[in-house]
């Protein structure tokens, strides 16, 4: 399962990966998010929550900025993921996506780590 | 989602904004001039090109590389304010002294709350987090809002002020 989808400014790419055999999806957001391209994030986010996966993994490392709407959803894929039992975990932020997770303190609801490895690790 | 300025006319604003220098305040314990000033630009829904502006801007004007960050994040919050809820293109002011850099937002969009942005909305909150941002990244924020439309002015002291 691979694909690539530009959304203006945004790319996201969503791989099925395995960690010690167990399962996880990997989404790569890269560009920037905004109001203006949300929409079309929050369906691509909603199709892999669709999928129930055990463990979903959003890489922010090539995502320069972020704002109050893209960051809506995310906490609503973090939703979701918890209700259907799943697990949600953020990658890497640059600068401005991690000052907007900490000013909100979204990174103290959704884990954050410093590699795909880690947080597959769990 | 709104997206009403898409269908105004767009204005290449960032281009023209890039190749202009922004002109300080001659005096700095002056009023604030930004009626005459020309770094005056029109957005519809290029966000990533007022982003990007502001950020140049601020580098120029003498902010942290962090602090450009927060005010280029304030910026856009507010612009997307405009696209989500004002019916008309918005307008983007940017001047500098030697003691603050100021972002004036205009659009016709009516804000009512007086507390709008001083209050942290919960995380599962469906929206309301633009402006509470940019209280909290900005060290001053101005909301003049009335029926005409709203504008708001963030101010940024510049590292070398003093206080």
């Amino acid at each position: 399962m691979w694909y690539n989808k530009c959304v203006d400014l945004l790319t996201v790419s969503v791989t099925a990966r395995e960690s010690a055999g167990e399962p996880y999806t990997l989404v790569e957001i890269a560009g920037e998010a905004d109001v203006t391209n949300t929409d079309e994030l929050r369906r691509l986010l909603d199709e892999e929550v669709s999928q129930q996966p055990h463990t979903l993994i959003i890489d922010l490392s090539g995502l320069r900025f972020m704002d109050s709407s893209a960051l809506h959803a995310l906490l609503r894929v973090n939703r979701s993921l918890d209700r259907q039992g799943g697990v949600l975990a953020l990658v890497s932020p640059q600068t401005a996506v991690a000052k907007i997770l900490r000013l909100t303190t979204a990174d103290r609801l959704i884990p954050v780590f410093d590699s795909v490895a880690e947080a597959a690790a769990g | 989602m709104a997206r009403e300025g898409k269908t105004a006319q767009r204005v290449p604003a960032a281009q023209e904004a890039l190749t202009r220098q922004p002109v300080p305040r001659p005096d700095g314990d002056g009023p604030l001039p930004p009626s005459d000033d020309p770094m005056s630009y029109t957005y519809t829904t290029d966000l990533a090109a007022i982003r990007a502006v502001v950020h140049r801007y601020a580098i120029q004007a003498g902010l942290t590389e962090a602090r450009a960050i927060d005010l280029t994040l304030a910026v856009s919050e507010v612009a997307a304010n405009t696209i989500k809820h004002a019916k008309s293109p918005g307008s983007l002011k940017i001047w500098y002294d030697a003691k603050e850099i100021v972002c004036q937002i205009h659009d016709e969009g009516i804000i009512t709350d007086p507390l709008a942005g001083r209050r942290q909305p919960s995380l599962d909150a469906s929206g309301g987090h633009g402006l509470w941002i940019v209280n909290q990244v900005c060290d001053q924020v101005e909301i003049i809002s009335d029926e005409t439309g709203t504008t708001i002015r963030l101010y940024m002291n510049l590292p070398s002020a003093k206080a």
